[in-house]
């Protein structure tokens, strides 16, 4: 009986709604998950507190987790991909890497992102330098409840962020925002000043996209109450000072000066990459990917959540870069979808 | 001069020898014209907290730079060098000798508190200008303002005597700023307070001038709130 269940592909915040709406509409949810844990990337980069809830990843994450964990309708596969799809819209087999087939009536991608890898942007210091860091990194450090340098452990004066790292630059390709990486940094700008009160914070940015209520929630309060300051400049590039700082370069646009900044932690807002295995995902599941390489969307207005094959669907941000919350919305819906669809056809098989 | 963007050069920062000979070769006057780096090396971190210890700088810290203040000030369309956007900045990265190139014009804001109406961040900037102004005072960057003057002498005179003589705040007041003490309308003023022949009062301040009689069991009170206005002082601006 194929088309009472739903192949779940991912197991982070997107898969585990869709996985939990499946299940409570009655159908059985199997979730093939490659990583050894189920959460996704809150949990596998160790997230601090998350936008917007402010609630620590691990618990928020962890009771989607166990929802699904807990319900006799799912099925998890960990540490397993999906090899091979074969059959068509409410007839699907799918053979797993650990041998596993799976018979599913539909299939929602919930394959996420990939972390943009700053070592592709040499010029700011990743890689070269111990205390130039990526936000998934500060993000652990806020987690440990200390703020030092990695080089020598010392208490930073001051820390600065650097925006659209792997974001909005044609250099490497990446012709997207990444959304949520400014309300990330204003808010992490505020844990480190709540965990370390004598860090002054420095946001770099090109453009503030703190979008809907994210504004005053992360992005003003940040900057009025936690006076985190925001200096308009993309930086040109990250050196050693020679006294065991970094010095941050580049142009102050509102003051239209060369800046050469001395700082103790560069932090690199990340962006979202699309995930490095869509090529494969393309390929196995027969869907396409859109000109950025993310999963292409079907017809949105009366095909939500579609892909460019029937009986696949997606959601989160495997279709491009989106935030926790709506990812979970976005699963929800998916899972949804594909149960709505396997209904409506066996209503009409009769 | 090949020189491109000429408005970003300060004439300070233009080097230029009119006799100059390198290896023989003459590279006298513009040949050998340098301009020395206006890189920004570092930020003075507390300068932004200085500032929002004078009345009307509480806010600076707000600011994101839209230009609403610029483009609404009186003052700006007079002169683009006036820019209240350009120096919150300043003030909120502390690059205090960027702000005192301006010290002549920053005290030119009129008051007018368009920019304050239209702030999306409820910065005041028109706080801001006086609270810059008052900082640059207090630091001898500019001038006393004439209505400083008038306010130290009215102050000085309260704690002495815990009252003002009228006569003895003008006298000092124009002192102070370099006015002639018999000004024209004083004496119309004067004049024509005469015709009413206030024997009494004229008399009154005749004798006040010269005795300056203290409130009545003044005591240390003058001491008192001279001590409460400098701590006060000393808490806001360090």
């Amino acid at each position: 009986m194929q088309q009472d269940t739903v192949l779940v592909v991912g197991g982070g915040p997107a898969g585990l709604a869709a996985a939990a709406n499946v299940n409570s509409a009655g159908y059985k949810a199997v979730v093939v998950e490659k990583e050894d844990v189920l959460g996704g990337a809150p949990i596998l980069s160790g997230y601090a507190k998350l936008v917007p809830s402010g609630e620590w990843a691990k618990d928020a994450i962890g009771r989607m987790v166990k929802r699904v964990e807990d319900d006799a309708n799912s099925t998890v596969h960990k540490g397993a991909k999906v090899e091979k799809l074969e059959g068509e819209a409410g007839n699907f087999t799918a053979t797993l890497t650990n041998g596993e087939s799976v018979q599913a009536g539909a299939v929602v991608l919930a394959t996420g992102f990939t972390h943009f890898d700053s070592i592709n942007k040499p010029e700011w210091g990743f890689g070269t330098y111990e205390d130039v860091l990526t936000t998934t990194q500060m993000e652990q450090m806020v987690a440990s409840g200390k703020i030092a340098c990695p080089s020598d452990g010392r208490v930073p004066e001051r820390v600065c962020i650097l925006l659209c790292v792997g974001s909005r630059d044609r250099q490497i390709g990446r012709e997207w925002c990444s959304k949520i990486c400014c309300t990330v940094s204003a808010n992490l700008a505020m844990e480190i000043k709540e965990i370390s009160p004598e860090t002054d914070v420095f946001i770099y940015y090109m453009d503030i996209r703190t979008f809907g209520l994210y504004e005053d929630k992360f992005y003003w309060k940040s900057q009025e109450e936690f006076k985190t300051k925001f200096v308009k400049a993309r930086i040109a590039e990250v050196t050693a000072s020679g006294d065991g700082r970094l010095l941050v370069k580049g142009e102050d646009t509102l003051v239209k000066r060369p800046i050469v900044i001395p700082f103790d932690i560069v932090v690199h807002a990340i962006g979202m990459d699309p995930n490095a295995d869509n090529p494969e995902i393309s390929q196995v599941f027969g869907v396409g990917l859109e000109k950025h390489g993310f999963l292409e969307r079907a017809e949105q207005y009366t095909n939500t959540c579609g892909t460019t094959r029937k009986g696949i669907y997606s959601c989160g941000a495997a279709y491009g870069p989106e935030t926790i919350d709506d990812s979970i919305a976005q699963g929800a819906a998916a899972g949804g979808r594909a149960v709505a669809d396997l209904h409506a056809l066996v209503q009409k098989a009769g | 001069m090949a020189i491109h963007e000429k408005a970003l050069i300060e004439d300070e920062r233009l080097q230029q020898h009119d006799e100059l000979v390198v290896d023989g070769v003459d590279v006298s006057g513009h040949w050998n014209t340098m301009i020395s780096p206006r890189t920004v090396r570092d930020y003075d971190d507390d300068f932004e907290t200085k500032i929002q210890g004078f009345a009307g700088g509480e806010n600076v810290h707000r600011c994101w730079q839209c230009g609403s203040c610029t483009n609404s000030c009186t003052m700006y369309a007079q002169n683009v060098q006036f820019n209240p956007r350009y120096w919150i900045y300043l003030t909120r990265l502390g690059m205090k000798e960027e702000l005192v190139k301006d010290k002549d014009i920053i005290w030119q804001c009129v008051s007018c508190n368009k920019c304050t109406n239209i702030c999306p961040k409820d910065v005041k900037p028109e706080g801001v200008m006086k609270a810059l102004a008052h900082w640059m005072e207090e630091e001898g960057i500019t001038e006393k303002a004439p209505s400083t003057h008038f306010d130290e002498e009215f102050a000085d005179q309260i704690y002495k005597t815990g009252r003002i003589e009228d006569g003895k705040v003008m006298q000092n007041f124009f002192k102070k700023t370099g006015q002639p003490l018999v000004q024209e309308w004083l004496k119309v003023f004067i004049f024509r307070m005469m015709k009413h022949l206030p024997v009494k009062h004229l008399m009154a301040m005749g004798f006040n001038t010269i005795h300056t009689p203290r409130t009545k069991s003044w005591g240390k009170t003058g001491d008192v709130l001279k001590n409460y206005v400098r701590e006060q002082k000393e808490a806001a601006h360090g």
